[in-house]
């Protein structure tokens, strides 16, 4: 009897250390995989705004997602129909219907609620943070790894976050991002489900620090492969229609 | 009531498109929107220039815009159906084709556009000297959406670059307003070390050969910088050809004239700062070689007031008329060559957004402050603003016949 239970032990601490030794990069491809696997996609969203618990405002959007930090974002709410933001790294452009004149827009720069467009537009953490797992949580049932990530670039739309992976299977939980001034900006909460017929992050909460009552929900409906050709993601291509049937 | 000429086809833009919102099966993009927009504006009692008879002192205005916009593969159409009330005139209703264009491509990285079209390549806020195909008033108030250019144009695209050339008013040759002449144009652009690159040239009658340049670059999160210059071989000032002598003082007919300058510089460059806050401050100073200069400014002022010395000597009417003439100096965008602007801006609660804004005319001290709020909601918009025209008593600003103006603006997205 006792063993067995020597082995039993034995095989929970050779599990145990192999997620340990797992290193922190394939950590982040592995969660990066329920937002995004790294192909060029086309993103279908929602992003909600609630005070308390009253829908507020709410926004759609087609986003566009290349490798190589390359993003194309287009508007569909009635008011803000023709509008399209573009990032590329670090940089952002806005087009407003209106003028047909693409503008530079910094990161921080917010599309509703508590979303900034980085948070619509980059899905990805494994291209822009390094780090280290610093220890362990329970988090809604979940056992989580906790990892302290720094960003590698100066113009990420946070500097550092707090990340919560299940310990298992890497599926993000839950997310503190800190701005420039080393304060905490949001907490983000992660919900699992199922998109084409894969395990993948449906929905994304965040929370205001400061005020409490209002919370803004980005909704991911559809992540489907497309490769838009690359011109698409010239700044100067903003004010073509040539995204029509992509 | 009157229905203008030539927007026959906006009105049919608007009933097919409101046709097909009452439908189910709309495809490609389609969108619609109507704006409320009163205006209130008061008259500057100590200006030389104010004529009361003149409609464009009419007190109080309504504008009212049914906008749609419809797209569908490379077609793409906008139309306004816009009512224009003025106090003491009948309503007008106008159908305006705000655009009307077709982009397709000839194979990877080369399209091209036919039709009406909005085209502004230029860099500023204030002022955009390289908006040489689209030539836009950025300095008025409530300003309604943008009526396109008619062109042919081809685009030469990849990542990185991109070339424009634009063919404008195909066959017009040169026509009584400067944005109605035929021109040929070319645009580069080019984003390199993070930087957007913008380089301009064009090709008419009237203006001979302009060619410019511009950048914008943001660094880090919070600051932008941008710089445009451009020349032009031609200009054609509009002066009262009284105001440079003293032997006449009133006309029979408008004795407005065009100056013909050459060798004319534009030239702007500003700084931006946007915080995580939700504030922000541009500042920007600008030089328009096309403005007046301030010894133009006391000429004209000088044969208004000698003009007003002939009251009760010659018929009312005919002094009036030419004051009015004169004041049409007033319709210009910059009323000097040099201006510089301060701008702060303000977002709270996901809802609200302030500005206030403060132009200045160091060589007259003249200024112009507007402050606008603006509300947003789900499906609306409502947007508010008032501006008041002053500084020095002999500054073109503060002598302008417009003292203050008032406007609303409600804005509804239609389903």
């Amino acid at each position: 009897m006792c063993r067995y239970l020597l082995v039993a032990l034995w095989l929970a601490a050779s599990t145990l250390s192999a997620v340990a030794a797992e290193d922190v990069p394939a950590l982040l491809k592995k969660a990066d995989g329920y937002r995004l696997d790294g192909r060029a996609a086309r993103v279908e969203n929602t992003v909600e705004l609630y005070r308390g618990e009253v829908l507020d405002k709410v926004r759609k959007y087609t986003v566009y997602v290349k490798p190589g930090r390359r993003s194309l974002v287009l508007m569909k709410s009635p008011l803000e129909i023709g509008q399209k933001v573009l990032m590329l790294g670090d940089q952002f452009w806005l087009l407003m219907p209106d003028s047909q004149r693409p503008l530079r827009i910094t990161a921080s720069q917010k599309l509703l609620g508590e979303a900034a467009t980085g948070d619509v537009a980059s899905m990805t953490w494994s291209d822009d943070y390094v780090g280290q797992i610093v220890g362990e949580e329970d988090l809604r049932g979940h056992r989580c790894l906790r990892l302290e990530l720094a960003a590698t670039r100066p113009a990420v739309t946070y500097v550092r976050i707090d990340l919560y992976l299940d310990k298992i299977t890497a599926l993000p939980i839950k997310a503190d991002l800190y701005v420039n001034s080393g304060k905490r900006a949001k907490e983000a909460w992660y919900e699992a489900g199922v998109l084409e017929g894969k395990t993948r992050i449906v929905a994304m909460t965040l929370q205001d620090d400061i005020q409490t009552g209002r919370r803004t929900v980005i909704r991911y409906h559809s992540i489907e492969p497309r490769e838009a050709p690359d011109e698409f993601f010239n700044p100067a291509a903003l004010v073509r229609n040539a995204l029509a049937g992509w | 009531m009157v229905i203008g000429k030539g927007g026959m086809l906006a009105v049919a833009m608007a009933m097919t498109s409101l046709t097909m919102m009452a439908g189910t099966g709309i495809a490609g993009e389609f969108s619609a929107r109507l704006d409320l927009s009163p205006e209130w504006r008061a008259d500057n009692e100590h200006s030389p220039y104010l004529v009361p008879a003149t409609a464009s002192s009419a007190v109080r205005s309504l504008r009212q815009d049914l906008g749609v916009r419809m797209r569908e593969g490379g077609f793409n159409a906008q139309g306004t159906l816009r009512l224009q009330a003025a106090e003491g005139s009948v309503p007008e209703y106008r159908g305006i084709v705000n655009q009307l264009y077709h982009d397709g491509e000839f194979g990877a990285g080369i399209g091209w556009t036919v039709g009406r079209k909005v085209m502004t390549w230029g860099v500023g806020h204030g002022f955009r000297p390289l908006d040489v195909v689209q030539r836009e008033d950025r300095r008025g108030i409530n300003q309604p959406p943008l009526v396109g250019v008619t062109l042919l144009a081809l685009d030469f695209l990849d990542a990185e670059e991109a070339t424009t050339l634009v063919w404008q008013h195909p066959g017009a040759g040169q026509r009584g307003v400067a944005a109605d002449d035929e021109a040929l144009a070319v645009r580069g652009y080019a984003f390199a070390d993070e930087t957007d690159l913008h380089a301009v040239a064009r090709l008419s009658q009237r203006y001979g050969v302009e060619a410019g340049a511009g950048f914008s670059k943001v660094v880090g999160e919070e600051w932008g910088f941008h710089g445009a210059a451009l020349y032009q071989r031609k200009s054609g000032q509009r002066l009262n050809h009284l105001a440079e002598q003293t032997v006449t003082v009133l006309a029979i007919a408008d004795p407005t004239v065009t100056n013909h300058r050459r060798n004319v510089f534009k030239a702007v460059a500003g700084a931006q700062w946007t915080g995580t806050t939700g504030v922000g401050v541009l500042a920007e100073a600008w030089y328009d070689g096309e403005a007046w200069t301030r010894e133009q400014w006391r000429q004209l002022d000088a044969l208004t007031l000698r003009q007003r010395a002939l009251t009760g000597v010659v018929p009312t009417v005919a002094i009036e008329s030419n004051i009015a003439w004169s004041a049409q100096a007033f319709d210009r965008p910059n009323l000097m060559r040099e201006n510089v602007m301060l701008r702060l801006t303000h977002e709270a609660d996901q809802r609200w957004k302030s500005a206030l804004e403060w132009l200045a005319t160091p060589r007259d001290g003249g200024r112009a402050v507007t402050l606008s709020m603006t509300y947003e909601g789900n499906h609306y918009r409502l947007s508010s603003g008032v501006r008041w025209l002053g500084g020095a008593t002999h500054s073109a600003l503060a002598q302008s016949p417009l003292q203050r103006a008032v406007w609303l603006q409600w804005g509804l997205a239609l389903p």
